[in-house]
């Protein structure tokens, strides 16, 4: 639970107080801190993991989490930490310095990562060897503070963090805003890549909790990006339609919101917080007020109850 | 500060161009305010503010001093901003120097009015004990714990409420007779004197961005800005004072226009924050 930077009044604290507490006692989670005794059985082979350690034959903490269990492993799973890189993870990262032969991206980890011009494709889309002339251009490809999607390649020999973006799906993200939330919301999937077509809205949950909210850009269109890029000045205020931006900033503020509460995000509960903010005849900005949250608390409370309520049925 | 991509540069000028920001809020919407009071035992008034993602503290501490030779019947305020290393890293060691004397200045020139001591937002004959012998000295001090753009007039309004929260201790004065000597004080300890805010103004800045301009702009926003102005506005429609920053010029039409939308927008903010006080206090 994050410290809400919202002035609520009385009847509003007393809801999402409750609301909360709904929450914790649906799910209790075995939270430890640091020096917390994790009880384990003795007579199995314990494989102690990150957060764990061995004290007098007992496994203590030394973080302050979750205890998670995967078979004999026991670790402890943070809720403040930075994003750890997985291979095959969809990212969403900012250039902040174009090296020889490569692009250092800021993806909310230790170190910046490493887009190298081999891993990835050529504007044009042409399968061909990298020349000089290519090094030369790559301040064409990207520049500085672009935000790109790429996906973990895995670390090198030298400790780099290394992507790659092989995919006429990654590359630059253009027409539309960055989010930056608390990695740990973000739960690894098998899609990442959402295209809302209701909303003609491309939704990126990036793994490291960098999530792109913007226009529908049909694949393959950036070969047409380099020939438009001298008329973009000129169409600032027609690029893009005020309905499909309306979409845009509310699906952004639903984000916003629920990570906010520390809700985990899902494309499904993103879009049901956005069509509840419609249904509720809240204005965009106005989402972002007290009432909306208290809402948005006490509508995930009676989801989870349905969802349990459906588990004890099934049994 | 992050820097900004072409895309998203793009995408936060054509809202402001269509009346839609990425917030979703119009051109002269204000972000949600937050206010509360007595944050600081210490301080004899004090106020932390939060305007969005903006928070900001102001503090108001009294000392008994003597008055200046200039304005013997007139006490004396000083104010001072600092920005917190914690509030972007760019403000660590001497990063914030700049960026805090320019706030500090701005302020100054709002809120204390000219070198006549005219225009002061703060009645400064109520500070004064003894004529030429002992006054109230006010230190107001703006400290800057989070940064999102707009940051004028988030210190402008948590000084406005500091001030409201200030309670002076009532001093009696007893004279000897010889009157060269320093007159003996006797603070109190129980009773106190409040101000009146009623004419201590807010600081709207509209920030033009393209042909447009916006109130409350966001950290985003004031990269997209080729000027802003800050216009000091109290209660009572009256123009304290006026400040611009960038480097683009402003026509004068444009200025006149910007004056006129800042009183009216100001109405609105003063209203909430007076609520957003009141509700402080009592809650305190």
């Amino acid at each position: 639970m994050r410290d809400l930077q919202l002035s609520l009044n009385q009847t509003q604290r007393v809801r999402l107080e409750a609301a909360l507490h709904e929450l914790q006692t649906v799910a209790p989670a075995a939270a430890v801190t640091v020096a917390d005794t994790i009880p384990v059985n003795d007579e199995d082979n314990i494989l102690k993991g990150h957060g764990t350690s061995d004290q007098d034959g007992e496994v203590v903490a030394t973080l302050c989490g979750v205890v998670e269990r995967v078979n004999k492993l026991v670790y402890v799973r943070t809720l403040r930490a930075r994003y750890k890189p997985e291979v095959g993870d969809i990212i969403v990262g900012r250039v902040i310095e174009i090296a020889p032969k490569r692009w250092r991206l800021e993806i909310n980890f230790s170190q910046d990562a490493v887009l190298m011009l081999s891993s990835m494709n050529l504007p044009d889309g042409i399968q061909r060897r990298r020349t000089a002339v290519d090094e030369l251009n790559m301040r064409t490809i990207f520049e500085e503070n672009d935000v790109i999607c790429a996906e973990v390649r895995g670390f090198q020999h030298d400790g780099s963090l290394h992507l790659q973006a092989r995919s006429q799906k990654y590359g630059k993200l253009e027409r539309g805003q960055l989010l930056v939330v608390p990695a740990y919301l973000v739960k690894r999937r098998k899609q990442h890549f959402h295209h809302l077509e209701q909303y003609d809205v491309d939704l990126i949950l990036g793994c490291n909790g960098f999530i792109w909210v913007g226009e529908h850009v049909v694949v393959g269109e950036n070969a047409n990006m380099m020939e438009n890029k001298l008329n973009l000045s000129a169409e600032v205020e027609n690029f893009t339609p005020l309905e499909t931006r309306k979409h845009i900033c509310r699906l952004a503020n639903a984000v916003r919101v629920l990570s906010a509460l520390g809700f985990t995000l899902t494309v499904e509960l993103i879009i049901e917080t956005a069509e509840a903010s419609v249904s509720s005849n809240i204005e965009i900005n106005n989402m972002l007020g007290a009432e909306f949250y208290v809402q948005t608390a006490e509508r995930e409370v009676k989801r989870r109850a349905d969802l349990l309520r459906k588990k004890s049925g099934a049994r | 500060m992050v820097g900004l991509s072409e895309g998203e540069k793009h995408f936060i000028r054509g809202g402001i161009a269509q009346d839609l920001r990425t917030d979703g809020r119009r051109r002269l919407q204000f972000r949600a305010i937050s206010v509360e009071t007595g944050v600081i035992p210490q301080a004899n008034g004090s106020a932390r503010v939060r305007l969005g993602a903006t928070e900001v503290i102001a503090t108001v501490k009294a000392e008994l001093g003597k008055p200046s030779i200039l304005h013997p019947d007139k006490g004396k305020v000083s104010i001072f901003v600092d920005c917190s290393p914690t509030a972007a890293p760019m403000f660590e060691g001497r990063g914030s120097e700049e960026f805090s004397a320019e706030l500090c200045v701005a302020l100054q020139r709002c809120l204390l009015g000219g070198k006549s001591g005219a225009g002061a937002a703060i009645d400064l004959s109520s500070l004064i004990v003894v004529d030429g012998k002992v006054c109230w000295d006010l230190y107001i001090d703006g400290l800057v714990v989070s940064s999102d753009g707009n940051l004028l007039d988030a210190l402008a309004a948590a000084i406005k409420v500091a001030l409201s929260d200030t309670g002076i201790p009532k001093v009696n004065v007893s004279l000897s007779a010889t009157t060269d000597e320093e007159p003996e004080v006797n603070v109190s300890d129980e009773e106190f004197l409040q101000f009146d805010t009623s004419s201590v103004p807010v600081i709207v800045t509209l920030t033009k961005v393209g042909k447009h301009y916006i109130v409350d702009a966001t950290s985003e926003e004031e990269s997209q800005m080729s000027s802003a102005v800050s216009v000091s506005v109290n209660r009572h429609g009256q123009i304290r004072g006026l400040t611009k920053r960038g480097g683009a010029g402003l026509d004068p039409s444009v200025i006149f226009d910007m004056i006129s939308v800042a009183k009216h927008v100001s109405r609105q903010f003063i209203s909430v924050l007076d609520s957003e006080t009141l509700a402080a206090e009592a809650a305190e």
